[in-house]
């Protein structure tokens, strides 16, 4: 592995390292390995793993044929999602690249169809034909050009209507230069396809690094003085929604600490600690915890979760990925959580990048649930035990969207029936399945 | 019931390491669990304070926390002035203060802090004006700021559950207290005796041990005098834990028939009577009914059955073994939660029998329900409005039950003895409920961290990342280094807004509960009141 001899602990930080110096397969292998491994984790570094993959994937490929570039992203991004088709970010990372492209070759075309005759029949013509026509033009003296141009009409109607201005402006400049231009207009913007798509992609790298802000810029719309907030896990996306509220209100925080899969990143997020691990880039090492912008933090297991739910105002939850239905995966004891909520009549709002919207709709839920590691639940101190009994670990749970009043995503505010035109505005139909 | 093998690793890791300090120290109401550090306690004897704060000041201060300080001491002052302002008759009256070790002493230490809890309810910031006057003008600084400190830990919602700290030695108690109740004191406080029935039965076993060894005073009678000795006993067993609903029954009935016994029976035979009353009590109301309940819940069980269960109930664990051989096939699946962990030994219990045991944590409720038949509790109390005060968690088991995806509710069915029954009504988990130490929710168990070595390599440079700024430089080292060094919560008596909550129940509404079966018969929620009249009437 390369990795390791760059960085200590594989994840994204090496990843991202290597990803400059390495050849693009052996990257292309690096974070499949990693996702295989779950050296990459949260959704958000998966993302950007995956975004950046991708950048160097298309900016490694020497084509300029778009349906080129989709069949070479498709390739990829199949092999990432087969690593762990339960981090459905990578398949959605993989989709809005596929539609950027998609998009750009479709501006591309409507471009070309706009300003050089781009008939879907009559292409494979045109251009011989403009060609053929116009070699010998260039060395013609520029009084056989009107003739030239009359015997074109019968060819392409549409375009003689555009492009008539054109041949007068360029006449007295060169005589060269409209036939080159022609050619530029059919090769130049394919060019730009992959610069454009790069620029897409820098987008969206530029997305995954703000999203949290973007989201906690709605936060005082929903935290109001003297709330008691319920939270679990030590997402960061709650973590900054709720700092940018401490900023100005004071609130109560109730932290359930998601034992045992989470509980010692949500003990450090709670006492300000926490590690900057390489997965989050030490982003958020440098911000102050709650507690010091006086926020009260209360720290419970989580099974004190439905004694206190009478108290809490209201319930924030970060999320795994959220799916077209309005549903999401999020991590374990979320749903009781939620349920618990609901059933003490208390908001649930969940905060999420748009990036976690994942164009699923959910049958078999058990499908969607990733277990792990059994040796957190019961150690293997306790051998006679582990010997004896069976141990469940699972580490996400499904929340049906019933159960979930707001969806908070960089966006602003959804329903979660709204969620599903939010897929389709990010996704184009031909990628949901690729 | 009792569950040495999973409470011995918890409790015994702490005292050696800290309780060395306190022995010279004659009050014992510090708990040795906590870190040294955490000198808060208000009654703390005024000799002993200048040793706390040389120990806060060892450390290496950061400028905020002298600002901190500096800004305690002036708020100090400005009380202590008020205070004397104000006349000099509390202080007076809060003179005897040096003599803390003393009986007297105790019953006014709660009071004093519901009291001072009562004002932290409204503003944790603002010290209590009234009390602890006398200490205040003699180390004002240091207690106000240990004071405002102890008080920030404390979640405002449950203040009036914070009355008294739990005792952690036997220290300090009187001499009226028979040894037999210490041991049982002690056992209570780690959790070696844990479970509502298994403390009711000890209590009452070592409450016949002190009748045993009792002789009534001259000039008194037994049935006057012994009432107000076991009144003591129970008020060194109600320091150590908060009395359970079925310790406080079997108390009252045990006292009414103390005073129903004729004062001019020879103190022998009165004795002999009550020890007798005692085993009898036991027999009827646990031990047979435990039988009784255990009996009609397993004709509940059949084939096939996945059967869910949170934490470690001993009747349902009697249930389910019952049902096991008498031949049922079905599957358990345990549920367990922190701190305590109860469902440990009844996985291992279960699963030596034979059973088919899967055993999973709150987080995975969802998981474990999902394919459950139903759903078996075990009680703390059942209240009268219906409610199952039980194990924190268990209103989420019930709840999940209730509430499954598929729309097929499960039935939950709770073995409750009689004796648990209570008139006492509670609409949610806040009114009625026990605070356990926060500090059994520190992750501390040693060989994980030694398993898992990158926490420990990764914690150090933190706080140099952070350009200290943050948190108290290095607050490790002076904590007890082999006790949760690697946890970022191991200070959190010393950060400023964090607190934990450790709960130790809480209520299931009626709604969640379809049948509560007891030795009278198996009985709707609703008929908790009903049978807690005739059982008590009886």
């Amino acid at each position: 592995m390369p990795s390791s001899s760059l960085a200590l602990t594989p994840g994204l930080g090496s990843f991202l390292k290597c990803l400059k110096t390495n050849p693009i397969d052996t990257s292309i292998e690096t974070l499949i390995s990693l996702l295989k491994r779950r050296q990459i984790r949260h959704s958000r570094s998966c993302a950007t793993a995956t975004a950046y993959l991708l950048r160097s994937v298309i900016s490694a490929c020497r084509t300029t044929d778009s349906a080129k570039l989709i069949e070479r992203v498709q390739s990829v991004g199949r092999r990432l999602m087969a690593a762990q088709p339960r981090e459905m970010v990578v398949g959605n990372i993989v989709r809005r690249v596929l539609g950027l492209i998609r998009d750009e070759a479709e501006d591309d075309r409507d471009a070309e169809f706009a300003l050089s005759d781009i008939g879907s029949e009559s292409q494979p013509q045109t251009p011989r034909a403009y060609d053929d026509a116009s070699l010998p033009l260039d060395r013609d003296s520029p009084s056989f050009r009107a003739e030239d141009r009359s015997s074109r009409p019968p060819l392409t109607s549409m375009f003689s209507l555009l492009s008539h201005p054109e041949p007068e402006n360029s006449l007295p400049s060169t005589p060269g230069s409209s036939s080159p231009s022609g050619r530029f207009a059919s090769h130049g913007p394919s060019k730009d396809v992959r610069a454009e798509v790069l620029e897409g992609i820098g987008e969206i790298i530029d997305e995954l690094g703000q999203v949290d802000d973007q989201i906690a810029a709605y936060a005082l719309d929903h935290i109001h003085s003297n709330e008691i907030i319920l939270t679990h896990t030590s997402s960061t996306t709650v973590q900054k929604f709720l700092l940018k509220a401490a900023a100005k209100r004071k609130f109560t925080v109730i932290h359930a600490e998601s034992y045992p899969n989470n509980h010692e990143a949500t003990h450090a997020t709670v006492s300000g600690s926490a590690v900057s691990d390489d997965d989050n880039l030490g982003l958020e090492a440098f911000q102050k915890p709650l507690i010091e912008h006086g926020i009260t933090v209360i720290l419970i297991p989580d099974s004190a979760v439905f004694a206190l739910m009478s108290r809490v105002n209201k319930v924030i939850l970060g999320t795994h990925s959220v799916l077209a239905n309005g549903g999401l995966v999020a991590a374990a004891g979320t749903r009781v959580i939620a349920r618990a909520a609901k059933v003490h009549q208390t908001p649930v709002v969940v905060v999420s990048g748009v990036y976690k919207l994942s164009p699923v709709y959910p049958f078999d839920f058990d499908s969607l649930i990733e277990y792990g590691d059994p040796s957190k639940v019961l150690p293997y101190e306790e051998g006679d035990l582990v010997d004896l009994v069976d141990v469940q670990n699972p580490i996400y749970d499904y929340v049906p969207a019933e159960l979930v009043d707001l969806y908070i995503t960089n966006l602003g505010g959804h329903a979660p029936s709204y969620l599903y035109r939010i897929v389709s505005d990010h996704y184009r139909k031909e990628d949901i399945s690729f | 019931m009792a569950e040495p093998s999973n409470a011995a690793p918890t409790a015994p890791v702490s005292p050696p390491a800290s309780s060395t300090p306190e022995q010279a120290q004659p009050a014992t109401e510090n708990p040795p669990q906590t870190l040294p550090i955490r000198d808060s306690k208000p009654t703390q004897p005024t000799g002993d304070a200048p040793a706390s704060t040389d120990g806060a000041t060892d450390k290496p201060l950061t400028p905020a926390e002298l600002k901190k300080k500096a800004k305690a001491d002036k708020a100090a002052r400005r009380i202590r002035e008020k205070l004397e302002r104000e006349g000099n008759n509390t202080t007076s009256s809060a003179a005897p203060p040096p003599s803390v070790g003393a009986q007297p002493r105790q019953p006014t230490t709660p009071k004093k802090d519901a009291a001072g809890t009562g004002s932290a309810q409204k503003g944790p910031r603002a010290p209590p004006p009234r009390r602890g006057s006398g200490p205040v003008a003699q180390n004002g600084s240091v207690l106000v700021e240990q004071k405002k400190k102890k008080d920030d830990k404390k979640v405002a919602v449950f203040g009036h559950l914070y009355g008294q700290q739990r005792r952690v030695t036997v220290g300090g108690a009187t001499k009226e207290v028979h040894p037999a109740i210490l041991a049982l004191g002690m056992q209570l406080v780690d959790y070696t005796i844990c479970g509502s029935s298994a403390r009711c039965v000890a209590t009452l076993l070592a409450f016949k041990r002190v009748i045993e060894s009792y002789t009534t005073p001259m000039g008194t009678s037994l049935a006057r005098h012994l009432t107000t000795h076991l009144s003591s006993q129970i008020t060194y067993l109600s320091t150590c834990r908060p009395l359970s609903i079925s310790q406080g029954n079997a108390i009252r009935a045990l006292k009414l028939f103390i005073a129903g016994i004729d004062p001019s029976t020879p103190e022998a035979s009165a004795k002999i009577s009550l020890c007798e009353y005692i085993d009898s009590f036991i027999r009827e109301k646990i031990t047979v009914a435990d039988q009784v309940i255990a009996d009609s819940a397993a004709q509940k069980v059949q084939d096939g059955d996945v059967i869910v269960t949170f934490a470690g109930s001993s009747i349902v664990k009697h249930t389910l073994l019952l049902a096991h051989n008498q031949g049922k096939r079905f599957r358990v699946s345990i549920i367990d939660s922190r701190p305590l962990f109860e469902g440990k030994s009844l996985a291992r219990d279960l699963a030596k029998s034979g059973l088919d045991v899967q055993y999973s944590l709150v987080h995975s409720i969802t998981h474990a329900v999902k394919d459950a038949t139903k759903v078996f509790l075990g009680a703390h109390a059942m209240t009268s409005n219906g409610g199952l005060y039980s194990r924190v968690g268990t209103a989420l088991v019930a709840m999940s039950a209730k509430e499954r995806a598929s729309g097929v509710e499960i039935p939950v069915i709770v073995c409750c003895e009689t004796i648990k029954f209570t008139d006492r009504v509670a609409l949610d988990s806040i009114v009625v409920n026990e605070i356990a130490d926060a500090n059994e929710l520190l992750p501390m168990d040693p060989p994980v961290s030694l398993l898992v070595p990158t926490p420990d390599a990764y914690a150090p440079p933190t706080p140099e990342n952070k350009k200290g700024g943050n948190r108290t430089p290095a607050p490790e080292p002076p904590v007890i280094p082999h006790k949760t060094s690697s946890s970022p919560l191991a200070d959190w008596h010393n950060t400023p807004n964090l607190q934990l909550l450790n709960i130790m129940y809480d209520v299931t509404p009626a709604e969640y509960v379809d049948m509560v079966i007891t030795e009278m018969g198996s009985l709707p929620p609703s008929a908790v009141p009903i049978v807690h009249r005739m059982v008590t009437n009886l």
